[in-house]
């Protein structure tokens, strides 16, 4: 379980520093963190988001033109023209195609892991092949193991119809074979998050006294498990069970964040593929308020999954979207409507950045403490192509990026922009997962 | 619709038909057949050693959650239909690798808080005792003891119970009696005894690591019961347990008889039916309401079921053969959307649950039934590739070899003026997809005969349909066909559906993969299903005598 154990429980960026004196390494980024040590203490914390949307791109019209800074934003890009100061378009990056599983299968596990999939005979992919889950920790979680520990919730994934439990719809791995599942339910989130935030204080403490009671009883019978069981595998499934079980232990015994609470989703059909615009907007706008209450400071919001089939019915398109992303290049109306889906998700993107910037903190807003990465599985749907996968940063990130930027890479590994999230959200790492290369974090991008 | 075919394969395929075997690890063919005399208990292959690949820690699907606190405590929920979903090995729900994170373990408590909510509204209906009259602790204590050992499939310990009347106690202080009771079914309903398929084996004969342990009776009872029945043990089997009967195959094949011959049965020949061909999501399936404006969810769920009532009629009242799932033209359904979609109307007097017959030259058996049809088709078209794909996955447990790494798989930019056959045809037509295209097309083009949501036509935008076709790359069936009616004829004569069958059967009931250690048990299962003229009862009664049921192997870290 040690991929699962925090990575350095103190790790924040006060303790790196002084590490790094230490160990004598000089990074690009120093003087941006040494910027933000001088700040006054009670500074806002630098949260973390990624974000999924499936089946590659259309390049020619995503891919700004121009220059670094310079640039025009691309018809799918467009609607993000607003935050054009607060992005880094990453053309250019390549995403390794490395060990078992198809191209989606891989494009998937591989997208925040960086990691090859796991040998397995779960998921038959559409290469011939089979593959299992996942086979390393994705940068959400990593991130999070190191920044997580001051809020209830070390992250939150948030689902749009990702449905079915499989390697083409798991982006998010707390370690090699254990893929966290999003909450497609805006209603069972806000429950999660916010639905104790209403009763009264003795009943409050009353339910979780018996909470407690269940906790215990339950970390019991675990303990009692974990010493019959012999087996390497199944006392890793019994030890997964008990730290979520001492998370939720401790979420109940913390106290509640002060926040005000949202209004509740209501009650929606989360599953019924005309509802995917509203669900989208929802779980936005939880996201959104979680980290305003500081209820977590990593998220991640998958928008259905690899191969996703969605169809964009309220663009007065009819045919699923990976049945779309497989037609020839000569058929304009294919990229014409490919082009009016990843606008759509664009304008998503945007309603979330929207969200965000509405809330205000300090000076600014949390948008101004967030880093926000946008990825993909594929580059283009009828290539099942790897590079360029469309990459978007966005936000402030709390200033750690110098932002408003079109950036182009020849073929570099997409584990580097890895490394960059990494030392972004103030980890020291110089290297991400099993197919990195070793070189560090992106060029130029600080 | 101006629209290629989209391919969920890559195009192409160099390797040819030599690399073709089953997905699964374990061979067939003549193994040697171990006999079942002598010692009851002991192995069945082998020198009197068991063999059998190794079964994961799993935890309750869904289902298996619904009806399990429907049997323990007569309370219907649909409390799991918030989880994470399941997850899938090869075609079958089973939650066997991912361990939970903390969103699930959450979600539990939330279910547990719901049900216990729902089961002590009428406390007297719940509890065996008067608390009025025995008292309050003593009845609790009654309670604890008469349930515990059915929620955790296993008879519980004093220390068991000591856990949890702490709970009750603990809650009782702070609130009182229904409090109490209340919190310990919370508590119950969230102990991992509850959420897994918990197997140490027979602790009275413990082997040694990487040995094959024997199941305890109970542990053989929640097998037999959550695959023959999707739910936990009843009565019966648990009296069966503690008696030591499922230690002999006597003992099991009477059970194995009466299960069968029980109405929870059909629960999980629905759920393997449904499951193995990839139809038990249908209700969610998107079609173009422009293409298919009669196709609704409510029609989905008609032809789920449809799918559930035919193999549950050919299981319960036919003859259980193979042959007969893959050839009969009939259904169940009385549904008027899909009787219409079928071309048939109710007859008259007719009774419900009799079956009503289907135009013979248009239907025959599973693979022709609007669940298959549309499952394996586009929003807008039907799919050539997918029903091909279909028959090579499901059917036959092949997995189509790899593309060729160079291969430009991009299709050909539509034209409409042709049919989705003469369409597909082009991009077929190029020799580096020609080889793969082989062995999907000809089976796939012979399901042309039914649109994207399985009805019947004779022709496509006023142009007629070519459903010939053709299949190679088997042992014995290869050659030319006219429709899917004729397909599936040959289909229910080729060995490599028999041994899939066999091999997909045995995967729903442990919830995993075949593997090279479990090669005595397929040969077995093949066997056995020969010897019985393919009787779908025979090949179960096999299963859960072979040694992958009777015993476990815990897997050691991946």
């Amino acid at each position: 379980m040690s991929s699962r154990k925090r990575i350095n429980p103190s790790s924040s960026r006060r303790a790196f520093l002084g590490s790094l004196g230490a160990a004598g390494v000089l990074c690009p980024f120093i003087p941006l963190l040494e910027r933000e040590l001088e700040a006054a203490p009670g500074d806002f914390p630098l949260r973390l988001i990624v974000l999924f949307s499936a089946n590659g791109t259309i390049h020619e019209n995503w891919a700004p033109t121009g220059g670094e800074s310079d640039f025009t934003l691309s018809p799918i890009l467009s609607p993000l023209e607003a935050y054009r100061d607060q992005m880094i378009v990453l053309d250019g990056l390549e995403m390794s195609r490395a060990g078992v599983g198809d191209g989606h299968q891989k494009g998937m596990g591989h997208l925040w892991t960086g990691s090859t999939l796991l040998e397995g005979t779960e998921f038959e992919g559409g290469d011939g092949g089979t593959a299992g889950w996942g086979g390393g920790i994705s940068v959400d979680q990593h991130v999070a193991n190191a920044v997580g520990d001051d809020t209830p919730y070390r992250s939150l994934e948030f689902g749009v119809q990702t449905k079915g439990a499989t390697v083409w719809s798991r982006m998010s791995y707390a370690g090699p074979n254990q893929p966290l599942a999003p909450e497609d339910s805006p209603d069972a989130m806000f429950d999660r998050l916010f639905a104790d935030f209403d009763v009264d204080a003795s009943e409050l403490d009353r339910l979780k006294a018996q909470r407690q009671s269940v906790i215990d009883l339950v970390k019991g019978d675990l303990d009692s498990l974990m010493v019959q069981h012999g087996s390497a595998d199944d006392k890793l499934k019994i030890e997964a069970h008990l730290e979520s079980i001492r998370a939720i232990e401790q979420r109940n015994q913390a106290e509640a964040p002060t926040c005000e609470i949202p209004g509740a989703p209501g009650g929606i059909d989360h599953d019924a593929n005309d509802n995917y615009p509203l669900v989208s907007q929802l779980q936005s706008d939880l996201l959104s308020m979680s980290l305003t209450c500081d209820m977590t400071r990593v998220a991640s919001l998958q928008w259905s999954r690899s191969v996703s089939n969605t169809r964009f019915s309220w663009l007065g398109i009819e045919e699923g979207h990976h049945d779309l992303s497989h037609l020839g290049d000569g058929d304009q109306s294919m990229i014409d409507k490919l082009t009016q889906i990843n606008t759509w998700y664009s304008e998503q993107v945007r309603y979330l950045l929207d969200a965000l910037a509405a809330l205000p903190e300090g000076d600014g807003s949390v948008l101004d403490n967030t880093l926000v990465v946008w990825g993909n599985e594929l580059s283009r749907g009828n290539s099942h192509g790897n590079r360029p996968i469309p990459f978007v940063l966005l936000g402030g990130g709390g200033g750690q990026l110098e932002m408003g930027r079109y950036l182009q890479y020849d073929n570099v590994e997409h584990n580097r922009l890895l490394v960059s999230i990494c030392n972004a959200m103030g980890l020291a790492d110089q290297s991400f997962g099993s197919t990195d290369p070793g070189s560090g974090g992106l060029p130029g991008l600080t | 619709m101006a629209l290629v075919m989209a391919l969920l394969l890559a195009t192409g395929c160099y390797s040819g038909l030599e690399e073709f075997g089953p997905d699964g690890v374990g061979a067939d063919g003549e193994g040697d057949d171990a006999g079942e005399g002598g010692d009851d208990a002991a192995a069945l292959c082998g020198d009197g050693v068991a063999q059998t690949g190794p079964t994961k820690l799993r935890r309750l699907t869904r289902s298996q959650y619904e009806r399990t606190v429907r049997d323990l405590l007569g309370v219907t929920t649909d409390a799991a239909v918030g989880f994470a979903p399941d997850e899938r090995v090869g075609a079958f729900k089973s939650n066997a690798v991912a361990p939970v994170g903390d969103l699930q373990v959450e979600q539990y408590m939330d279910a547990a808080e719901t049900v216990a909510t729902a089961a002590t509204v009428d406390l007297a209906a719940l509890l065996p005792c008067d608390p009025a009259a025995i008292g309050e602790d003593a009845c609790a204590d009654e309670w604890v003891r008469q349930l515990a050992p059915r929620a955790y499939r296993r008879p519980v310990s004093e220390a068991d119970v000591s856990r949890l009347m702490d709970v009750y106690a603990t809650a009782k202080a702070d609130a009182d009696f229904d409090a109490g009771i209340r919190v310990t079914l919370q508590g119950i309903l969230q102990s991992p005894w509850f959420l897994y398929h918990v197997e140490l084996g027979d602790v009275t004969s413990p082997a040694d690591e990487g040995v094959p342990v024997a199941l305890s009776g109970h542990e053989m009872a929640s097998r037999l019961s959550y695959f023959l029945w999707d739910t936990m043990p009843d009565d019966s089997l648990f009296v069966a347990a503690e008696a030591g009967e499922l230690a002999t195959v006597e003992g099991i094949e009477t059970q194995v008889a009466r299960m069968l011959a029980d109405p929870k049965s059909q629960e999980a020949i629905a759920s393997f039916h449904t499951q193995w061909l990839g139809v038990d999501e249908l209700e969610s399936l998107e079609k173009s309401p422009t293409a298919y404006p009669d196709f609704d969810p409510a029609l989905a769920q008609a032809m789920k079921e449809d799918t559930a009532s035919f193999a549950n009629w050919v299981l319960a009242q036919g003859d259980g053969r193979l042959e007969t799932l893959l050839t009969s033209a009939f259904t169940l359904s009385e549904d008027p959307a899909l009787l219409a979609l079928y071309g048939v109307e109710l007859p008259a007097g007719h009774v419900s649950g009799e079956p009503i017959a289907l135009p013979g030259e248009q239907r025959a058996g599973l693979l022709t039934q609007p669940a298959l049809m549309a499952r394996h088709a586009h929003a807008d078209q039907t799919s050539p590739v997918h029903r091909g794909q279909l028959v090579r996955e499901k059917l036959m447990c092949q997995i189509l070899p790899a593309p060729p790494p160079e291969v430009d798989n991009v299709p050909p930019d539509p034209d409409p003026d042709a049919t989705t056959r003469e369409r597909f045809e082009q991009h077929s037509a190029d020799e580096s997809c020609r080889v793969c295209h082989e062995l999907i097309d000809g089976l796939g083009f012979g399901f042309e005969q039914y649109d994207g949501v399985g009805a019947f036509r004779d022709e496509e935008g006023g142009l007629p349909v070519d459903a010939s076709g053709w299949i190679v790359g088997t042992s014995a069936i290869n050659g030319d066909f006219d429709g899917a009616v004729e397909l599936a004829g040959m289909l229910a004569g080729s060995v490599e559906v028999r041994d899939c069958m066999a091999r997909q059967w045995f995967r729903y009931s442990l919830g995993r993969m075949d593997t090279a250690q479990d090669e005595c048990t397929m040969d077995r299962l093949a066997t056995a299903f020969e010897d019985s003229d393919h009787d779908v009862r025979s090949l179960i009664h096999e299963i859960v005598l072979s040694d992958a049921f009777r015993y476990r192997l815990a897997p050691e870290e991946q």
